[in-house]
């Protein structure tokens, strides 16, 4: 009896060291990732600055809203070359309304409607779990390291490794590849803070990209906030209204 | 030979552009700093630009919209000066109404002509009592289409610029209102714009035939990830027409676009080389595809293909330039004859992409060389009938702060007989300075 008790013992021990892996559930973690950054709906301010090699900068301040996992609005507040600009995005979809040119146009994820390092895919992001899949989930001693694969074609970046804060779930790094293992970009969030509602997460975001030598893009967050909005908002007919839900 | 008041105009502008980098360079030292509290709501909003056009015409002596522009004589090789414009946009709410307009003032300078305008291009009153439904009724700029550079489906709207798609136009004195549904599944959203447009001799009479009441629709689909709207306009002022256009991504970094127009009883003035006017009469199709394309350089790429059903063919528009060459061809020309071919101009032939074919292409290039805030670009317009086209190579930067520096040279390439061949200029240099507030 003690022998065979003693094979089962060693069997199940060389089982959890050759799978260690299976003890972490990416989907899990990815999950409270979305959710430790963001209500599922919310408005808040956004601040973008594009610092150049030459140390000049250019801002924009964006006013978003969002609702579910894949519906998002950024109203461009400021500068005035560029107030009143819309941006949606509904799944995959993606529009741009000028409001001199008045014709909301179809724009595309890896364009970036701000010139910046951040593309249109990082200004209008949508929840990881609504765009990725973990393939897998490493434990490292600081952090959870997650390899995400792109649910479809349409998605910006077709890879993310992504480096989460062990205590508090909140992404600390992210890794964003091509489809050929490039590295695109690489962002770093950091400074986090306390927004008030339950809501604790990072108020800046940094990116640079080997893409771009030289070149850091900042998003740093104020003002964000549950709050609640009807679908029809999250149309083009509406586009030109955006601006009467800033409060 | 640049005018004294451009002189001014051009230092004035240097000044304002030198003053406004150094204040954009000393940002960069304020980083990290934000509150949303900065940026709180008002009931009203004021903004605009102030702009200012130096232009540069070469003349095309002896070409078809040459004589029609200057049917008095010489005017020399070229025309010079300025333009300055002034947009102001505004808007106050109060509840569930918003009160909004956009004026257009601008004051224009040559050494042919000096002109001023002033005008409402919007001014509105929207009500919004659920977020699903809202009614405007005023004056309103709607834009229906998907092209770029002309659309087909615009029914109650001015036609774009072609030189400059992107300009605001001014609107027409509608009522309108928009419903809106959103559902889960393959069909997301439903919007249905009903558009009420009146012709009198006050109101919107450059729309068409006055004493009309005109009635409008659009409906606007979102379905599989795919924008299609379907139009219709019943017959009032203008014949009746319907519409249907589409967008959608086909990847991340492909656009594709399309539309079509059918027109029932469309009509056109059409001139033989002796003058004789007849109005030639038929339904008619109109229909547009494009695509938008974006390379791992930055680099976009817009190609359209335009086939106007309602366009003059290449016989009918020699026919008009063996007209016009008749009648400046033996001095003195009559008056009579010159005023009908001046008022054809006007109605059809010299109207921006007159014939049948066209292919429209814009490749942008986003800071080639690591030039910040630098953006060249070339686009061209091809008239694929008679071979003729249009190339206009531009320079965009965008580097201070508010303000918009660009200069473009319009090339227009023709033999005698085309229709860019035959336009009153063959060249036009433009420096366009646009500060917004």
């Amino acid at each position: 009896m003690a022998p065979k008790l003693i094979a089962a013992m060693v069997c199940f021990i060389g089982c959890m060291a050759a799978f260690p892996a299976a003890a972490i559930d990416g989907n899990q973690i990815l999950q409270k990732v979305d959710r430790n950054l963001e209500p599922e709906s919310y408005e808040s301010y956004r601040k973008l600055i594009d610092i150049q090699p030459d140390g000049s900068s250019k801002e924009y301040v964006l006013f978003t809203i969002k609702k579910g996992r894949d519906k998002v609005v950024a109203l461009f507040v400021s500068p005035a070359s560029d107030k009143g600009r819309v941006t949606l995005r509904t799944g995959d979809n993606m529009w741009l309304y000028m409001p001199s040119v008045g014709k909301p146009i179809r724009i595309t994820s890896l364009q970036s409607v701000t010139g910046s390092i951040f593309n249109n895919a990082d200004i209008l992001r949508v929840d990881y779990t609504a765009e990725y899949d973990v393939e897998t989930a490493e434990e490292q001693p600081d952090a959870y390291l997650l390899s995400l694969k792109a649910k479809t074609g349409d998605v910006a970046y077709d890879r993310l490794k992504m480096w989460v804060d062990k205590k508090q779930l909140l992404p600390v790094t992210i890794e964003a590849h091509a489809a050929s293992g490039l590295l695109i970009k690489t962002l770093h969030f950091k400074d986090i803070k306390d927004f008030g509602g339950g809501i604790k997460r990072p108020a800046t975001l940094e990116t640079d990209s080997p893409l771009h030598k030289g070149y850091k893009s900042v998003m740093l967050w104020s003002g964000l906030k549950k709050a609640s909005f009807p679908d029809e908002v999250f149309t083009l007919n509406y586009l030109p209204r955006i601006e009467d839900l800033r409060k | 030979m640049i005018s004294p008041a451009l002189r001014r105009l051009g230092l004035v502008v240097i000044v304002c552009a030198g003053l406004l980098g150094t204040g954009a360079a000393t940002a960069a030292d304020e980083e990290y700093r934000f509150d949303a509290a900065d940026f709180e709501k008002k009931p009203y909003e004021f903004g605009g630009y102030l702009e200012a056009k130096p232009q540069y015409f070469w003349l095309n002596p002896g070409s078809a919209g040459y004589n029609l522009a200057y049917p008095g004589g010489s005017s020399g090789n070229s025309v010079y000066g300025a333009t300055g414009t002034l947009e102001l946009v505004g808007k106050y709410t109060v509840g569930i109404a918003t009160a909004r307009f956009r004026t257009h003032s601008d004051i224009q300078r040559y050494n042919t002509v000096n002109q001023e305008n002033n005008k409402f291009y919007e001014a509105l009153l929207s009500l919004r009592p659920d977020p699903g439904l809202t009614v405007d009724l005023g004056k309103q700029a709607l834009q229906w289409g998907k092209g770029y550079a002309q659309t087909f489906v615009g029914f109650v709207q001015r036609p774009k610029d072609p030189d400059d798609p992107e300009l605001a136009r001014e609107g027409y004195t509608i009522a309108n209102a928009d419903l809106i549904r959103n559902f889960e599944g393959p069909l997301q959203t439903v919007a249905f714009t009903p558009v009420i447009l009146p012709v009198s001799s006050q109101v919107n009479n450059d729309y068409g035939v006055v004493g009309h009441v005109n009635s409008a629709a659009k409906l606007y689909l979102l379905l599989q990830d795919t924008d299609i709207d379907l139009m219709y306009l019943a017959k009032g002022s203008r014949p009746a027409r319907f519409g249907a256009d589409f967008s959608r991504n086909l990847a991340t970094n492909f656009e594709i676009h399309g539309e079509l127009a059918y027109i029932w009883n469309a009509s056109k003035p059409v001139v033989n080389s002796t003058g004789q006017v007849t109005t030639q009469q038929g339904n008619a199709m109109n229909y547009m595809a494009g695509m938008r394309y974006l390379t791992e350089k930055d680099t976009t790429c817009i190609v359209e293909y335009y086939h106007n059903g309602l366009g003059y063919d290449e016989g009918q528009m020699g026919d008009f330039y063996g007209f016009v060459d008749g009648i400046f061809g033996k001095p003195p020309a009559a008056g009579n004859a010159i005023q009908n071919a001046i008022n054809l101009y006007r109605a059809g032939y010299g109207r921006p992409n007159a014939m049948r074919n066209y292919l429209y292409a814009q490749v942008t290039q986003k800071e080639p060389f690591d030039i910040l805030y630098f953006s060249p670009a070339i686009t061209t317009m091809i008239n694929l009938d008679d071979h003729s086209f249009q190339v206009t190579p531009e320079l965009l930067y965008t580097g201070v702060k508010n303000l918009e520096l660009r200069l473009r040279l319009y090339a227009l390439v023709g033999g005698a007989g085309t229709e860019f061949g035959e336009k009153a200029n063959s060249r036009r240099l433009e420096l366009r300075v646009r500060y917004y507030f």
